[in-house]
């Protein structure tokens, strides 16, 4: 079993978590400028990396937070975990929604 | 052409009795908490004195579930005037001063107290947090508290969850949200021989089960409260 690191509760069995998939997927700004293959590629494909690999927790069972982790496929060692950016994550919210405005312009 | 069989419909009275429904004969003078509530623990026959651990159900309990952004300090303030106690920022902690008040997550506390007071106290929070970004939620059906006392309480819990209980890791003032058996639960230490269980509703009565089951090897009382 795993050995998860919650970056709010501290380590916890990996029981108490759910997986959420590869992390840092970023919807289209504008889905209707792409191909179907374009559409296609960012709704069902996935990196599937041998080796290191950012991927998304939800710490179920806990506080119910989503957190990032990069974990090595192979080893399956957790190399690190962390908070996502938003309400909640020790960064304020509105800087956060700034910070996205920012990269649509 | 294939024919596929249509689903019996349900008819009523053909399931047995959950532990979950209200009881049958109870007024409706009952609180809301006590109807719907488990039904009484069965007494067994150890008593107090020589049991090793004790396992009582808490029906005079309500529960808020209040969010809020704790980095503002004014809704802090506000909810913390209202409350009559701090606020636990830490996390997986609670502050016990007049009301118990759980860390569950950076934004969200859940506040157990008087079953009578929960609908005012709601009220009042929800008053003073108005002009915020908050939210405050009577969740007081959805959940039950069951209190694990006596010299094994944590061996007995410790059977089912994968922390360790020893009360040099999970001192008193500390909370945990974690499993229980098969359950989602949130464990909080009294002092080191008393452990509280709130769980859902919906669950209480398979956590009461896997507790009495836990239990036997260590000459368990179990009652109401
Ligand atoms: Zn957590």
């Amino acid at each position: 079993m795993l050995l998860i690191e919650c970056p709010w509760c501290g380590p916890r069995a990996e029981t108490e978590f759910s997986y959420g998939g590869e992390a840092g997927i970023e919807r289209p700004t504008d889905p209707y400028a792409l191909s179907d293959e374009e559409w296609a590629d960012y709704l069902f494909f996935r990196r599937n990396p041998r080796g290191a690999h950012r991927e998304l927790w939800n710490h179920a069972q806990g506080c119910r937070r989503w957190f990032g982790v990069e974990r090595d496929t192979v080893s399956y060692r957790i190399e690190k975990s962390y908070r996502l950016s938003g309400a909640g994550s020790g960064r304020p919210a509105a800087a956060h929604i700034e910070a996205s405005e920012e990269k649509r312009r | 052409m294939r024919r596929y069989p249509v689903a019996t419909p349900f008819r009523h009275g053909s399931c047995r009795r959950s532990f979950t429904t209200p009881r049958e004969g109870a007024s409706m003078s009952e609180a809301g908490h006590a109807r719907f509530g488990p039904e009484p623990l069965p007494a067994s026959a150890e008593s107090a004195p020589s049991a090793r651990v004790a396992i009582s159900l808490r029906s005079d309990r309500g529960f808020l579930n209040l969010r809020l952004n704790p980095r503002d300090g004014q809704a802090v303030e506000a909810a913390e005037r209202i409350l009559g106690q701090s606020m636990p920022q830490a996390a997986n902690t609670f502050t016990n001063d007049g009301h118990e008040v759980y860390w569950l997550g950076p934004d969200e506390w859940l506040i157990a107290t008087v079953a009578e007071r929960a609908a005012a106290l709601g009220g009042e929070l929800a008053e003073a947090l108005s002009g915020f970004h908050a939210a405050v939620n009577d969740v007081s059906g959805g959940f039950v508290e069951l209190l694990v006392r006596g010299a094994d309480a944590r061996t007995v819990l410790a059977k089912g969850c994968t922390l360790d209980l020893h009360p040099r890791e999970f001192a008193p003032g500390q909370c945990v949200q974690t499993g229980l058996g098969r359950a989602a639960v949130l464990l909080a230490a009294g002092d080191p021989s008393t452990c509280t269980i709130v769980v859902r509703r919906s669950f209480s009565d398979y956590v009461r089960r896997w507790l009495e089951n836990a239990a036997r090897p260590h000459r368990a009382c179990i009652s109401a409260l």
